[in-house]
């Protein structure tokens, strides 16, 4: 008996632990938030961590002290009044900033977009530390609320959305680099070449890339070529997205012109539809 | 103790409560850089919505250094005091960025700038024709109060490499290269001796290869390191007599090194010598490809020792 007085003591006590824990995070948060206009990567997240701190502090309180029934009421009544008003604030944010959150396959990377609803406005998060993240660019066109989010490699993810006009974009998160990481480079040139996968060819030279998918061909001048980060371009048609070409993580590139890159690359359709980028090899001849 | 944590979950309680109210009021996700001037997007926006104010609060760009910048409203504004007080560099951002870079413009193109609390310097190049640019530096000594610009070279080409930076209050380098053919082009170094007033020209190092980084530890020992993208050995220049002569210096990589190290940093002083990390370039897979060689040289830079392998975490801060 006295042994599980002991137990219930120890779980009382780490989760009074927890919920300090929890507590500290988010007056931390508010002050980073003020101060460097950080916010966390998911807005619900706020309310989240709320109700988890109330939840281990009120069992801690049940755990630790021997309470009166009608404090006992009072307290639950408390936490279910405080849950609910998360809850109901949760919600709410939720319908003014739509969340789009999406972690990378090597769970190393988060994708955050936070599109505020009524102005159609969405904008990049880079992220910080898993759950922290910034405002880093506004996507281009105001959206229509649609977001498909593509990892193409462990650190480029694409995210399809239609712009109010009904028109297609394609807006890609890079996170990586495959050069030194020193010097910037041009995704464009370092492909140059002919690249091959099934049934699609990529052709990459001085007039531009030209896209050959099921026999049809299309050609993309650079000037409506739109190169993000340096591992990926957009190639645009008529100031839609056509389709998104990134390097792929084995994708080395060699400054010696007669050696062609080596590695593979993606071809990625920019389209509302669910569809899986197609892998290419190059196929140039030294 | 019952009063303590009794005491700890009211104030717990009160602080989220508190929380909950202050989140309430900036749940905006508007202040942003207004970076991609894409044309179609501003004519959108301006449809969308017309009575949106259209300049933004200016955000730093560095969050922890009271010394920063933004680009932000397609103009470039600087703060000594971490974003209180904003001065307007009487730059337009777009020369900032001109010539050959088609990177992100959120950001200024490192090392093309000083930004210190004794000298705010900005390197960049206006005109229309590619071939016939002029390289500027507009630079403030008294934190922006007053501007002024100087002409480091012109014609030049449209820039791809440029790195300015000043030793001290009168000496300073700047290195560019423009003019790019594949993987060739013309590279320079000029260097100023009254704070960036004006500027002469060094004696060209005579190398066409593309140039990967350049400094000067003294008024009169300067180096240049090429090779930006599949070097096989580092190809470092050495001056001795502030650019007088340009000789390729030495550096004796070890057998077991060569076709390894293959990218030379910048050198700086250590002690009595100098010192260089030498990296495996891109494509370097030794050791996960982030191990550097350090070599020293104990006569000011003409020939180089290995010293030691040097872990990444020991060079990057």
């Amino acid at each position: 008996m006295k042994q599980k007085g002991k137990l219930i003591k120890i779980a009382g006590w780490i989760l009074f632990l927890f919920a300090f824990g929890f507590f500290c995070l988010q007056m931390g948060y508010l002050f980073a938030h003020e101060r460097f206009q950080v916010e966390y990567i998911d807005n619900r997240l706020f309310y989240l961590i709320n109700i988890s701190c109330v939840i281990c502090l009120s069992l801690a309180i049940f755990l630790l002290l021997t309470l009166t029934k009608k404090w006992k009421w009072i307290g639950t009544g408390v936490v279910i009044v405080f849950i609910i008003v998360n809850g109901v604030l949760l919600t709410f944010s939720n319908q003014e900033v739509k969340n789009i959150t999406s972690i990378s396959p090597n769970f190393k990377q988060v994708l955050s977009i936070k599109e505020n609803i009524e102005s159609g406005n969405a904008v990049y998060y880079r992220s910080y530390y898993g759950i922290l993240a910034r405002p880093q660019e506004k996507l281009p066109y105001v959206t229509d609320g649609e977001f498909q989010v593509e990892w193409l490699a462990n650190d480029v993810a694409a995210v399809t959305y239609k712009a109010a006009d009904n028109t297609i974009h394609q807006f890609i998160g890079t996170y990586g680099d495959r050069g030194t990481g020193r010097s910037y480079y041009y995704v464009g040139a370092e492909i140059h070449g002919r690249w091959k996968g099934n049934n699609a060819e990529v052709v990459s030279n001085t007039e531009g890339i030209t896209v050959t998918q099921n026999g049809k061909t299309e050609l993309f001048e650079w000037d409506n070529i739109v190169q993000f980060g340096t591992l990926a371009v957009v190639l645009m048609k008529n100031n839609e997205a056509a389709w998104t070409i990134a390097l792929n993580e084995n994708f080395q590139m060699h400054s010696n012109s007669a050696i062609p890159p080596s590695g593979e690359i993606s071809l990625y359709q920019a389209t509302m539809e669910k569809n899986k980028p197609i892998i290419l090899q190059n196929t140039t001849s030294n | 103790m019952k009063k303590l944590v009794v005491s700890v979950a009211s104030i717990m309680k009160i602080g989220l409560i508190i929380a909950i109210i202050l989140y309430q009021k900036p749940t905006t996700i508007t202040q942003l850089h207004p970076d991609q001037t894409i044309d179609e997007q501003e004519n959108q926006e301006s449809l969308n919505d017309a009575e949106k104010p259209k300049t933004e609060l200016l955000q730093p760009i560095h969050i922890d250094d009271p010394i920063t910048y933004s680009l932000q409203n397609d103009e470039l504004n600087i703060t000594f005091d971490k974003g209180s007080n904003w001065i307007t560099v009487p730059v337009e951002k777009d020369q900032l960025f001109d010539g050959e870079y088609n990177g992100n413009k959120r950001e200024l193109i490192e090392v093309s700038y000083v930004l210190t609390q004794n000298r705010a310097a900005f390197l960049y190049s206006d005109g229309m024709d590619w071939d016939n640019k002029r390289i500027l530096l507009t630079y403030s000594l008294d934190q922006g109060k007053t501007w002024k610009e100087s002409v480091v070279t012109k014609p030049f080409p449209a820039m791809r490499f440029r790195k300015v930076d000043f030793l001290n209050d009168k000496f300073g380098y700047v290195i560019i290269s423009g003019g790019r053919t594949m993987s060739q082009e013309f590279s320079t170094v000029f260097l100023t001796h009254d704070g960036g007033e004006s500027w002469e020209e060094t004696t060209n190092s005579g190398v066409t290869r593309l140039i990967s980084d350049g400094g000067f530890i003294d008024e009169t020992t300067g180096f240049l390191s090429f090779g930006t993208i599949n070097p096989e050995e580092p190809d470092l220049y050495v001056t001795q007599d502030a650019g007088n002569t340009w000789t390729e210096a030495k550096v004796n990589i070890p057998a077991e090194y060569k076709e390894i190290f293959v990218q030379a940093e910048v050198p700086v002083k250590e002690g009595g010598y100098l010192a260089v990390l030498i990296n495996q370039g891109p494509n370097g897979d030794y050791k996960g490809g982030k191990v550097k060689g350090k070599f020293i040289s104990k006569d000011n830079g003409k020939t180089w020792e290995f010293q030691v392998e040097v872990n990444p975490n020991e060079t990057e801060g």
